[in-house]
């Protein structure tokens, strides 16, 4: 296992390299720092801007992940915690040249059978991100830390629409962020089910 | 001794205000001046203004043309010579001195001080620019409004109690 994760963040740190367009890490700080400022002046709630971050996340993660995977080349995840090393150690590295380390809790059997309810016994892992490049010069205001506001929200959503292209239905969400005053920033991500490939009306 | 931090915006709007009692030994100045502190009225205001652009054309030389244009443009002329940033002292308002430092995007900083401290104050400019240009930055802050951030006042006044 240990040579794998070795791997990963070589793989990881080889996409980062070579990729030739970088951009400017205070611009990309000061355009998604705009970006939420008008979402909040936009709809004024601070649960349903989260909302619009999560789902902008999502449009962007469905198309994200078929980058990524041709530029990576990585074959299929054989389990949900190989989910997790890679987006840690590969995914991460490669669009944001962070590195989030990973807890996961696995149930004591994991075994990937399709259940529709999301029992505690799904598998789920935790990424912590010691950095975070959205948010480099933020510090919310008052209302925001009371209404409740994920600022890197988006994130969240990237992940949850890249693994629903894999065939992954899953809930990913904060449950703790360095802007809103907590120890670390930290993102769960609980597996829903696996989907199966649909077969197209009227194919028989 | 104290020493009152006034930052403001281009079109003179005060978006910032510290009072800042220093621990430093003061020269024995009796000073009943608590009294006679501006609370910013327009008087005050206009006297330090004309001051301001007073110093800035006089810190040009003749090259600038026969009339004075308007304040602004003299402090853009300031403000293209680097180390023309920090104005030292222009005004005097009773017993104050008031120094003065403009910066590039035409922010005011003013503080008012009783005992002369050039190099002190300039370092102390220098930071607070920094600062300030750090909570720029931050998305949540529109331009030009008043600064409501814990962490530039906190940074503030520890640069106070360092420079003054």
């Amino acid at each position: 296992m240990a040579s794998n994760v070795k791997q990963y963040k070589a793989i990881g740190e080889e996409l980062w390299k070579g990729r030739s367009e970088k951009i400017n890490a205070e611009l990309f700080a000061l355009t998604y720092g705009a970006l939420v400022v008008q979402l909040i002046q936009d709809y004024e709630d601070y649960d349903e801007v989260n909302k619009q971050l999560e789902k902008m996340g999502y449009n962007i993660g469905t198309r994200l992940i078929e980058d990524f995977l041709a530029r990576s080349g990585m074959g299929r995840c054989s389990d949900f915690r190989e989910v997790g090393e890679v987006i840690a150690k590969v995914g991460f590295k490669t669009f944001l040249n962070i590195t989030p380390s990973v807890v996961h809790a696995l149930p004591p059997s994991p075994t990937p059978n399709r259940q529709s309810n999301p029992t505690p016994s799904q598998p789920s892992f935790t990424l912590t991100l010691d950095e975070n490049p959205l948010t480099e010069f933020v510090e919310l205001p008052e209302d925001a830390l009371e209404g409740g506001l994920w600022f890197s929200n988006v994130l969240c959503g990237v992940i949850r629409g890249a693994l629903e292209m894999v065939q992954m239905q899953v809930q990913a969400e904060f449950v703790s962020d360095v802007l809103r005053g907590d120890e670390s920033s930290e993102i769960r991500v609980k597996l829903v089910k696996y989907l199966e490939e649909e077969v197209p009306v009227g194919d028989d | 001794m104290s020493h009152h931090l006034f930052l403001l915006s281009p079109s003179d709007t005060p978006l910032y205000s510290l009072t800042h009692q220093s621990t430093k030994p003061a020269p024995a100045v009796a000073s009943p001046l608590a009294a006679n502190l501006p609370t910013w009225s327009t008087s005050a205001f206009a006297g330090t203004l004309t001051a301001l652009s007073g110093a800035s054309s006089a810190t040009q030389q003749s090259t600038s043309g026969p009339t004075r244009v308007g304040g602004g443009q003299d402090r853009h002329d300031v403000m293209r010579k680097d180390s023309g940033m920090y104005l030292k002292a222009v005004d005097k308002f009773n017993e104050w001195t008031v120094s003065a430092f403009v910066t590039p995007g035409n922010m005011k900083f003013l503080l008012l001080h009783e005992a002369k401290n050039d190099d002190g104050i300039r370092s102390f400019f220098m930071e607070v620019w920094e600062l300030y240009v750090k909570t720029l930055v931050n998305p949540f802050h529109s331009a030009h409004t008043p600064v409501r951030s814990g962490v530039f006042d906190s940074r503030v006044r520890a640069s106070a109690k360092k420079y003054l």
